[in-house]
């Protein structure tokens, strides 16, 4: 069905997928610039700041967006805790050790998780679950414009921190040469802990946004987990814009694919888009930008 | 010789004083033990559960009637459930585990489809009987085992009921002739089942149906709207899906976010599952669904285990907890027919038995020579707000009313 309508309207959906797949992946890229840490508890944490956000709705009737903002704080001091008490001893042993770490507490969230809310499909409907607005003709999901929404907006703060603040400072420097912001006396393990609770921080809101979309399990977040890691890639692993960049381009693909090919295999692209990655682009969209400007 | 007298003073001492000890208590009733593998984590979690509780149910009846009376001898029934986290190979290794760790004397079958093909395996090589109602897919009664048996009809026949359904309403007048149909189903051998069953009596009525979207998606998905986006661009009247519940709720969350409607939307056996609904809200009314039981059913049988089960876990029952707690008894059933726990016997039992009052439409149970049960007991059901539903097809039911159609809009 290659009609104008149809080609423009799958437009309309993978953009603001985009903005989705972007502020599930920014957690992941903080943790992985600056630490050099694959955060495999990431789903973990993206799952529970979808349960957290049920229990905000629950108790206190807060809206899912209010939820996500409440998650940034509690989960920013549960990541520095992690980091303090866990993360920190194995970030000088071989990476196999921060992995196999992580990849234990997501299994341990996971059941936390279960013991607490069960196995059961949980979710949450809002006055404007079913909302849908028309625009020049097509008919936009209200839930998915507002993460659209959110996603631009954490993308502006972010950039704001990152390029306006001595902590945002602190982090790119740390980013891009951490002997050399040691030797500028910047405290790294600082830095670091700052680096792991903004990205549990970032994951628990993503969680949070994604309850407007999503029913969800303590299973929830494998999937989203594999895309961030395939937008990280595509995007640079170190560079915050390219991580934007790695989620338009996962979504396009995605959801332009589908025209021409089964859904069935929707899930293989993100694998597919991860293979090509490493191996013609490993330095991701960072390292065409860096050569064009050469 | 006083050694000798010492030694036997010894021995007799102890076996003396535990006879007295244990004089006067009934004798510990033999037991049979019955194992089962089933989902109670992971994608299908809520199911495996509901599963539980159904064989639970029917193990308890038989208990609390002071046992199960097989060749003159009453035995104690004992259930040991393991989880295999929804993931197929563990699910086979648990089987296997349950025979030769455990070993029990018979096997409960887990669900879904995919999970049930993974088990299969097992039964044959231990001849032990396994009996399912969780896997509902032909391909699993294709294979040629035969100590696998199964209490749901098939996949291909909710489909084509479906289609009958359907042409009945065209008939009506309630929808177009020919009636345009989107068509997605998930890539297993139970989505294969029903887009089979849908292109079959297309092929047949061509001018009752025009399939104008054909295609699979991926189970346990998490992100459905491109698919959705060429539901929408297809411009059919009636939309089906065959899914799971995880699937369902996800899909059709998407397809209501995105404004969506069409004249009759089917997800298969999914819409009136009390976790969909409550996931779904008022979103989730009026979809048409084709079930192997509905408390909606009006016989006897039905509505004491709709009771029985609200009073127990008090929550309405689905055709879950119905059909797992008919293979149970079911098995139970062969156990004392067959008049010993030899599963061969057994096996015999469950391939030439007739097992009344049980809850699936129509009230009796018999295997066909593949396993699986013979006839397509189904009803289908419309969702109605309130959380209540109604029996709209097949029309020979007392109980059955007109289905709502086309579908209000969602307000």
């Amino acid at each position: 069905m290659l009609t104008a309508p149809n080609l423009i309207s799958v437009g309309i959906a993978a953009l603001l997928t985009a903005g989705l797949y972007a502020v599930m992946s920014y957690g992941l890229a903080i943790i992985y610039g600056v630490m050099k840490v694959i955060n495999l508890s990431h789903a973990g944490f993206l799952m529970l700041g979808a349960f957290m956000t049920l229990v905000y709705f629950q108790r206190w009737h807060l809206d899912p967006l209010l939820g996500a903002l409440l998650n940034l704080p509690v989960f920013f001091a549960a990541g520095w805790v992690l980091y303090a008490v866990l993360v920190r001893r194995v970030m000088t042993s071989l990476p196999i050790a921060s992995l196999l770490l992580l990849f234990a507490l997501w299994l341990v969230l996971q059941n936390v998780a279960l013991a607490i809310w069960g196995s059961e499909d949980q979710s949450i409907i809002t006055a404007y679950t079913y909302k849908a607005l028309p625009v020049l003709g097509f008919r936009i999901p209200l839930t998915r414009l507002l993460v659209f929404g959110v996603a631009l907006a954490t993308l502006g703060v972010l950039h704001f921190v990152l390029g306006h603040t001595y902590v945002g400072k602190a982090l790119r420097a740390t980013v891009q040469d951490p002997q050399a912001g040691v030797l500028v006396g910047i405290d790294t393990e600082r830095i670091s802990a700052v680096a792991f609770g903004l990205g549990t921080a970032f994951a628990a809101f993503a969680g949070s946004l994604l309850t407007l979309l999503f029913s969800f399990t303590p299973d929830f977040g494998g999937p989203f987990q594999l895309k961030s890691f395939t937008i990280i890639v595509l995007g640079g692993l170190e560079n915050f814009a390219g991580v934007t960049v790695g989620a338009a381009i996962l979504s396009f693909v995605e959801s332009y694919a589908v025209l021409f090919m089964k859904a069935s295999l929707q899930n293989v692209i993100a694998y597919a888009l991860l293979v090509v990655a490493l191996i013609v682009m490993p330095g991701g969209v960072a390292q065409l930008w860096t050569r064009s400007r050469s | 010789m006083q050694r000798w007298l010492l030694r036997g003073a010894a021995l007799a001492i102890p076996a003396l004083l535990l006879t007295l000890a244990t004089a006067g208590q009934p004798a510990t009733m033999p037991e049979i033990k019955i194992g089962t593998v089933l989902p109670l984590t992971g994608a299908f979690g809520a199911s495996g559960n509901y599963f539980k509780q159904g064989y639970t149910m029917a193990i308890d009846d038989v208990n609390k009637a002071g046992g199960l009376a097989v060749g003159g001898q009453k035995y104690q029934v004992s259930l040991t459930v393991l989880d295999d986290g929804s993931d197929g190979t563990r699910s086979r290794s648990l089987v296997e585990k349950l025979v030769t760790d455990q070993h029990v004397n018979f096997l409960l079958g887990g669900y879904d489809t995919s999970l049930v093909e993974a088990q299969e395996v097992v039964p044959d090589q231990y001849k032990i009987p396994y009996v399912e109602g969780g896997g509902a897919a032909s391909e699993i009664f294709k294979r040629g085992y035969k100590y696998v048996f199964g209490t749901l009809a098939t996949v291909y026949d909710m489909g084509k009921i479906t289609m009958d359904f359907i042409a009945y309403e065209i008939s009506q007048g309630k929808l177009p002739k020919p009636v345009s149909l989107a068509v997605v189903w998930e890539n297993t051998d139970h989505g294969k089942d029903y887009i089979n069953a849908v292109l079959d009596q297309a092929k047949a009525h061509p001018d009752l149906f025009k399939v104008v979207l054909n295609q699979s998606f991926q189970l346990n998905g998490s992100d459905f709207s491109p698919l959705l986006q060429q539901v929408k661009a297809s411009n059919a009247t009636v939309f089906l899906s065959d899914a799971h519940l995880p699937d369902f709720i996800t899909m059709h969350r998407q397809y209501l976010q995105a404004g969506m409607h069409h004249e009759l939307v089917s997800y298969g056996a999914r819409g009136p599952d009390q976790k969909g609904r409550q996931a779904l809200g008022p979103g989730a009314d009026y979809l048409i669904a084709a079930l192997w039981w509905t408390p909606a059913l009006k016989d006897p049988a039905s509505q004491l285990f709709t009771d029985r089960y609200t009073k127990e876990y008090h929550a309405v029952p689905d055709w879950f907890q119905a059909l797992s707690y008919d293979t149970a008894r079911v098995l139970l059933q062969a156990i004392r027919n067959a008049g010993t726990l030899q599963g061969p016997a057994v096996r015999d039992a469950l391939a030439r038995g007739v097992f009344r009052n049980a809850l699936v439409p129509g009230g009796v149970i018999r295997f066909g020579p593949n396993g699986q049960i013979a006839g397509s007991p189904y009803v289908m059901v419309q969702n109605m707000p309130g959380n209540t539903v109604r029996i709209v097809w097949p029309r020979k039911l007392p109980e059955t009313r007109d289905a709502i159609l086309p579908m209000p809009r969602m307000q």
